[in-house]
């Protein structure tokens, strides 16, 4: 199954976006951004701890809604899934 | 209109679009890219997400302030000093419903639509932090 994971502003410069990844299934939400994340050290540690948690300021979107860290970091990714990770949004 | 887009708008045109049946007062606000000695500023949307959550701010506002009329338009791309960033017009019957109204909109997307602004510099470039961290926006 895919996935498609989607990274904004300074994470974006980092990771890149729009990153389409084959996923087995029951891949967990937390591996997969880790995994995609851990190809850059700088990128990994922008969104993650030094204890692979995501750091409080993350935020994150699962197919167009925010969704609370705590409610899917042990949560399985679903096929079709559109993934956003991004920092804290600064418009107007 | 709501819009996030890399034109310009014309103010009066949408200030005249704005004059409904009933209307008394009309607020615009203006958010231009400040002189903070920076050379350009590049904005960034998740624009699907962005323009829905722009829907949703200006159906509230609507609801709560008794709004006739509301525009919404975000710029992304690169801007150059005193370019327009962000225009709101707002119409109401009253100016205390429409300057509320308006006040609302540009909060709400402060708190939480996903936008960032990166301001370029001679030297590189540094992303303006946003005042909101994850989950649900908070309030301030």
């Amino acid at each position: 199954m895919t996935v498609k994971i989607r990274f904004f502003a300074r994470f974006r410069e980092l990771l890149g976006t729009d990153i389409v990844t084959d996923v087995a299934p029951g891949t967990m939400f937390t591996s997969l951004i880790i995994s995609v994340a851990k190809k850059n050290p700088e990128g990994c540690a922008a969104i993650f701890d030094e204890t692979g948690a995501f750091h409080e300021f993350v935020i994150l979107m699962k197919n167009g809604k925010r969704i609370e860290i705590a409610d899917v970091a042990e949560t399985a990714v679903v096929d079709g899934d559109e993934i956003a990770v991004f920092p804290p949004v600064a418009g107007g | 209109m709501i819009a996030i887009q890399t034109d310009d708008v014309d103010i009066g045109a949408l200030i005249a679009a704005a004059k409904r049946q009933g209307t008394g007062a009309i607020v615009v606000f203006d958010g231009v890219v400040r002189d903070d000695e920076i050379t350009e500023m590049e904005l960034e949307a998740y624009v699907d997400v962005a323009i829905q959550e722009l829907k949703n701010i200006a159906k509230d506002a609507t609801e709560q302030f008794r709004l006739l009329h509301v525009d919404i338009i975000h710029r992304i791309g690169r801007l150059t000093v005193g370019e327009n960033i962000l225009i709101i017009v707002v119409s109401a019957g009253h100016r205390p419903e429409a300057y509320a109204g308006s006040r609302y909109i540009l909060e709400e997307i402060k708190k939480g639509v996903p936008i960032w602004k990166k301001e370029l510099t001679k030297d590189g470039g540094r992303w303006v932090p946003g005042e909101h961290s994850h989950g649900k926006p908070k309030t301030v």
